[in-house]
């Protein structure tokens, strides 16, 4: 706080003083939520304005979805592995039949893990990514340099990255959940004898845990990519500034993830499954 | 003509611009001078229209800059061309791709004639076969030469060179120079240069703006700089130190 802060502050009544407080608590989230929010639309408005820089979007898929792929596919299939171990032992030991325990575990994947857990790995690896990638853009003038040739820069960076991973969010949340079924399915067979057969039971599948994957997986897709621009866009200074962006970047994203995860569960809970 | 009046940019409580007041005729090549955080690049931005100050008018030609519309602001700047001081090459093209990114965005043009351009705008800085290279592959040097060949292919009216000689050893600054030497000795275009080289920009500039702390602190030609008996004047033109 600077000493002309700390004069005026000091200069308040207790009440205000309170309300000051709380100002100096929500103004900084309001602010990025607002712009966040800028972002998003000014993006959504470029994406459907011509020029859109294909080779870019091709680019940029290949950086979110084959060079994530290895990524997702090995911590979605340690997780499946863990979730039916640890599962496995539960219902053993309370129920002792395991015959559904493939039919849960798959609608489990639909409509909570294969999605969310894949965007929370993709706010680490490709929000971070975008992010830095932005942030040095902008401590290095690049994006100066685009405004000056009459080139926005939410055209011109965030479209690509966006549409890419609407894209590649919802094929590497598809890999992710076949892999962690597929290693699900190993350890029940391999640990607890389940047949293969029994395990893959499709039973409890509804059309309303394909739709909510689907809506997971593309508001996910649409959410880190602009949250990790928004970061990148709003770097400052040098390198730490970029530093504080990767941070920013992570951590909103991975917010945004698990808020709208609660979100999109109950919109699924009230329309398909109450 | 770019006419700057009261403009004012506050950076917390701190007022990082004071007041500046300056007229820049046209075609003629203005050297903005100063220690380092006097406020000369951030004024060149404000001009530049990627700053907004938070009071003051700038006028490009006779069009407003300080809060208008995207589209507005469009026509302006394919007015001005600028040359950065961290060079701002984007560094996911190639040399010819940088260079020929303002003819590109401007339109009008086939492929074929802006390749054309951009190879005789390297022949011109002396940067042959380098098309394909990528900024990452050129040294400082270069760098800047590929800067100045982006800034000035769509021949603009008015340039900004920020700092065109940070982090250059002499013989380059004076090659760097001598390009803008030469853009301004054909005349008609109206130039503002940000630089701390005060040897390289004695020849190269028609008169010059000294700012210190945010301020215009001197405003003349260099035999008015010369003969200015300001203490601090006198001092940062020879380059002495205080006493």
């Amino acid at each position: 706080m600077t000493k002309h802060t700390q004069a005026y502050v000091a200069a308040l009544s207790p009440t205000q003083r309170r309300i000051a407080q709380l100002g100096v608590v929500f103004v900084p989230i309001v602010t990025q939520i607002t712009d966040i929010l800028r972002v998003g639309s000014l993006a959504f408005y470029y994406a459907f304005k011509k020029p859109i820089r294909w080779r870019e979007v091709l680019q940029q898929s290949f950086f979110i979805g084959n060079r994530s792929l290895a990524f997702v596919m090995i911590v979605l299939g340690f997780l499946g592995m863990i979730l039916i171990f640890q599962s496995g032992f539960q219902a053993k030991r309370i129920v002792g039949d395991l015959q559904g325990m493939g039919a849960l575990y798959l609608q489990l994947l639909f409509r909570e893990f294969a999605p969310t857990v894949t965007a929370l790995m993709l706010a680490t690896r490709v929000g971070t990514g975008i992010a830095a990638e932005i942030g040095s853009m902008v401590v290095t003038e690049q994006v100066d340099a685009l405004r000056m040739n009459n080139a926005e820069p939410i055209q011109y960076l965030v479209v690509p990255r966006l549409l890419a991973s609407i894209v590649m969010t919802f094929v590497l949340s598809c890999v992710a959940l076949c892999v962690a079924f597929g290693t699900g399915m190993f350890v029940a067979n391999t640990v607890f004898e389940v047949n293969v057969a029994t395990f893959y039971n499709t039973s409890l599948l509804e059309w309303g845990d394909l739709i909510i994957f689907s809506l997971k997986a593309l508001a996910y897709g649409i959410t880190i990519p602009i949250i990790a621009s928004q970061a990148g866009l709003a770097a400052f200074g040098g390198s730490e500034g970029v530093g504080t962006a990767t941070t920013m970047a992570v951590v909103n994203a991975s917010l945004a993830v698990t808020i709208l995860d609660f979100v999109l569960s109950g919109v699924g809970y009230i329309f398909f499954f109450s | 003509m770019i006419r700057i009046a009261e403009v004012y940019k506050y950076r917390g409580h701190e007022c990082v611009i004071n007041g500046v007041n300056l007229v820049i005729p046209q075609g003629t090549q203005v050297g903005l001078i100063g220690p380092g955080g006097a406020g000369k690049s951030l004024l060149m931005k404000i001009c530049a229209g990627l700053v907004r100050p938070d009071s003051g008018s700038v006028l490009i030609d006779g069009t407003e800059v300080v809060g208008i519309g995207d589209v507005e602001m469009t026509s302006v700047r394919s007015k001005i061309g600028m040359l950065f001081q961290n060079y701002a090459l984007f560094d996911f093209m190639t040399v010819e791709e940088n260079i020929g990114f303002p003819l590109r965005q401007l339109g009008g043009r086939t492929e074929e004639e802006i390749r054309d351009e951009v190879n005789r705008l390297l022949l011109a800085v002396d940067l042959p076969n380098t098309q394909k290279l990528f900024p990452n592959e050129l040294s400082g040097g270069m760098k800047k030469r590929v800067t100045f060949a982006r800034a000035v292919i769509a021949n603009p009216p008015i340039l900004f060179y920020d700092d065109p000689t940070a982090g250059l050893d002499p013989v380059t600054s004076g090659k760097i120079f001598a390009l803008l030497e030469e853009r301004r000795a054909r005349g008609g275009t109206t130039s503002i240069v940000v630089s701390h080289d005060i040897l390289g920009m004695r020849d190269i500039c028609d008169s010059f703006v000294l700012m210190d702390h945010g301020r215009i602190v001197f405003s003349g030609t260099r035999e008015q700089i010369e003969a200015s008996t300001r203490p601090f004047v006198g001092q940062f033109w020879r380059g002495e130190a205080d006493d």
